[in-house]
């Protein structure tokens, strides 16, 4: 009992040290790195950890499974754009506006979604994240329509007089996203290791044993949803100032939604680094396929000929295929990691360790 | 004064009457058996009583209150739990994180609950299985933890559904020891049980349903001996 006591408290220590080694490593690289394509990857994975990491708390702690989380996305986004292109109110005001404002709908949506159960709820939070996707395109007054909003410029962030940056390189975005990733991180870590957390998942594991233990359904539901949301449309309104355009068919789409619960899905629902090793996988691979990059290395490097047929099937087929590949594998990992693929490493450690004893 | 009355609770479930003008009061810290053929309404009426389903007619008064209205969360915390007669068991959580559970209904200190959950863990014997994951327990353990996650709402009724249900005979004299030992903390208990020489043992009063009627109330002996009841028992059989 002493004995294992001793060996978790030693694997805590090296994980904590770890952990500060990872975050050292994680600030200082813009300082060695200068491949802007470089930055953009990594920018993309934090956005899509702080996505993946919202929703897990709804998801993957509390058991409701949302396929509607653009709503919340979009409402960041889009209310962080409005405020800065129509009203010149700067963004590092506007996605507060933008937390606030999804953490009210979401607390409108749960009050309604939250009396259905199981696919119910699943379709209903499809078909709310709908009604503002469409509301969005047809309020042009408002929002621009399916034009969308385009960022003119951000204006320079300065205290007290001097300028902390202008947003003109990549490297302020990566900062930002990689503070919101160690937020939503600890977030979750507080979660976990709190009432909440017992409460969100006795609700994921068992709705009415939860109910008849003292748990307030809706309360706890709604707390969920809610800081669920917040994080959520934090990660909107990151992508917006990024990327620098917003229109429904993005930042509102079904697709958004569902690769939002993909991140968690691959990686591993219900623990603190699941999304986080979701994002490290399908970001990179989405981008690989996108670019057709394996395509491109095969002929580069000699092995295919590009005037072959294969060649041809490489450049012209592949590179239109990335959707479908990119369904495919996730399709092999859903079906061969039900547990994600942190889970499915962990076991395969477990099962290492047995061995070896 | 009685701590719960019935006042006429009836059930339906379209033209089903799972129970059907039920009236009986339990007198603070008895153990109330309450039998009846399958099907006869005896999982329905601790629906009823707390708040899973609203009763289509009738009122139950838990100390003194209405629970009418009231949702299954608040009725926990006013004091009255109930165990599942199919176990409900937290899958994916260890078994004193899930006795944790109910504890943290009267505190918000996770190292207080904790302190609490281990208590009721020892009271039940499955402090060997704390660590475990209450999903991997077999069917005995799974009733005890059932009954340990209610010990730690700290409740003053408690409604208990076939907790020996599928139990070999000496898991069941342990259920009926731990029963006994919750009498004597001054708990008042309402048992569902199906093994007729266990429920004379421990209780003080025995009601019977039948199809959703209650059929019989009085003490063990009395009830054994009602020709009316043996014939819904006979009949059933
Ligand atoms: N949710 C429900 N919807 C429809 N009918 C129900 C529902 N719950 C129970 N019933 C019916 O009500 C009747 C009483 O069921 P109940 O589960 O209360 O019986 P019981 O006395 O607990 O039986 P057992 O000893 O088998 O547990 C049964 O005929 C059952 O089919
Ligand atoms: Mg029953």
């Amino acid at each position: 009992m002493n004995a294992s006591l001793d060996n978790s408290r030693g694997n805590t220590t090296v994980n904590v040290l770890l952990g500060v080694v990872v975050i050292v490593m994680l600030f200082l690289l813009p300082k060695f790195v200068e491949s802007t394509y470089a930055l953009h990857i990594m920018i993309l994975i934090f956005i899509n950890i702080v996505m993946g990491s919202s929703w897990n708390i709804l998801g993957g702690y509390t058991g409701q499974y949302s396929v509607g989380h653009s709503a919340y996305f979009g409402m960041g986004a889009y209310t962080t754009m409005m405020l800065m292109q129509f009203r010149q109110i700067p963004p590092w005001y506007g996605l507060w506006a933008g937390m606030l404002a999804a953490l009210v709908i979401a607390l409108i949506i749960g009050s309604i979604c939250f009396r259905l159960r199981g696919p119910y709820f699943v379709l209903a939070s499809i078909a709310v994240a709908e009604i503002f996707r469409v509301s969005a395109l047809n309020l042009k007054d408002v929002t621009n329509g399916a034009e969308g909003i385009l960022i003119t410029e951000i204006p320079p962030l300065t205290i007290g007089g001097t300028v902390i940056t202008d947003f003109a390189s990549k490297v302020p975005f990566y900062y930002t996203g990689l503070v919101f990733v160690l937020l939503i991180i600890l977030a979750t870590w507080l979660v976990q290791h709190s009432k909440l957390g017992y409460f969100f998942q006795a609700i994921r594991e068992d709705q009415d044993a939860a109910h008849s233990l003292g748990i307030n359904l809706t309360i706890y539901k709604n707390a969920a949803l809610g800081i669920s949301a917040i994080f959520t449309s934090l990660a909107g309104s990151l992508y917006a100032l990024y990327v620098g355009f917003i229109d429904p068919s993005t930042v509102l789409s079904l697709e958004l939604s569902v690769s939002i619960v993909l991140i968690c899905i691959i990686g591993g629902i219900g623990t603190i680094f699941g999304p986080v090793i979701g994002a490290l996988v399908l970001v990179p691979l989405s981008e690989a396929l996108r670019s057709n990059l394996i395509g491109e290395s095969l002929i580069s490097s000699g092995l295919v000929k590009a005037e072959s047929t294969l060649g041809h099937f490489l450049t012209e087929n592949l590179s239109h295929a990335h959707v479908l590949i990119y369904g495919v594998l996730v399709v092999v990992v859903i079906l061969f990691m039900p547990d994600g693929v942190l889970g499915f490493f962990k076991a395969l450690a477990a099962k290492k360790r047995k061995e070896a004893a | 004064m009685a701590i719960l009355e019935i006042k006429h609770v009836s059930k339906f479930f379209g033209g089903l009457a799972a129970n059907s003008d039920v009236s009986f009061e339990m007198a603070q810290g008895m153990i109330m058996g309450l039998i009846g053929p399958n099907g006869a309404g005896k999982t329905t009426l601790f629906n009823c009583i707390t708040g899973y389903y609203p009763p289509s007619r009738g009122e139950v008064v838990f100390d003194g209150r209405t629970m009418n209205g009231l949702q299954p969360d608040a009725v926990c915390k006013l004091g009255m739990a109930r165990t599942w007669q199919k176990v409900r068991p937290l899958a994916k959580m260890s078994v004193v994180d899930n006795v944790m559970v109910g504890a943290l209904c009267r505190t918000n200190s996770l190292k207080k609950a904790r302190e609490m959950a281990m208590e009721q863990v020892r009271v039940v014997r499955l402090e060997h299985r704390a660590d475990f994951r209450a999903g991997g327990l077999p069917i005995g353990e799974r009733k005890k933890l059932e009954v340990a996650r209610v010990l730690a709402t700290q409740p003053k009724l408690l409604l208990l559904d076939e907790v020996m249900g599928g139990l070999n005979p000496a898991e069941s004299e342990e259920i009926i020891q731990l029963i006994l030992d919750i009498k004597r903390l001054g708990i008042t208990q309402m048992v569902i049980e199906h093994d007729m020489k266990a429920i004379m043992r421990i209780s003080d009063r025995i009601v019977v349903l039948n199809s959703g009627e209650k059929l019989a109330e009085g003490l063990p002996g009395e009830v054994v001996s009602n020709p009316e009841v043996v014939a819904a028992y006979l009949g059933s059989e």
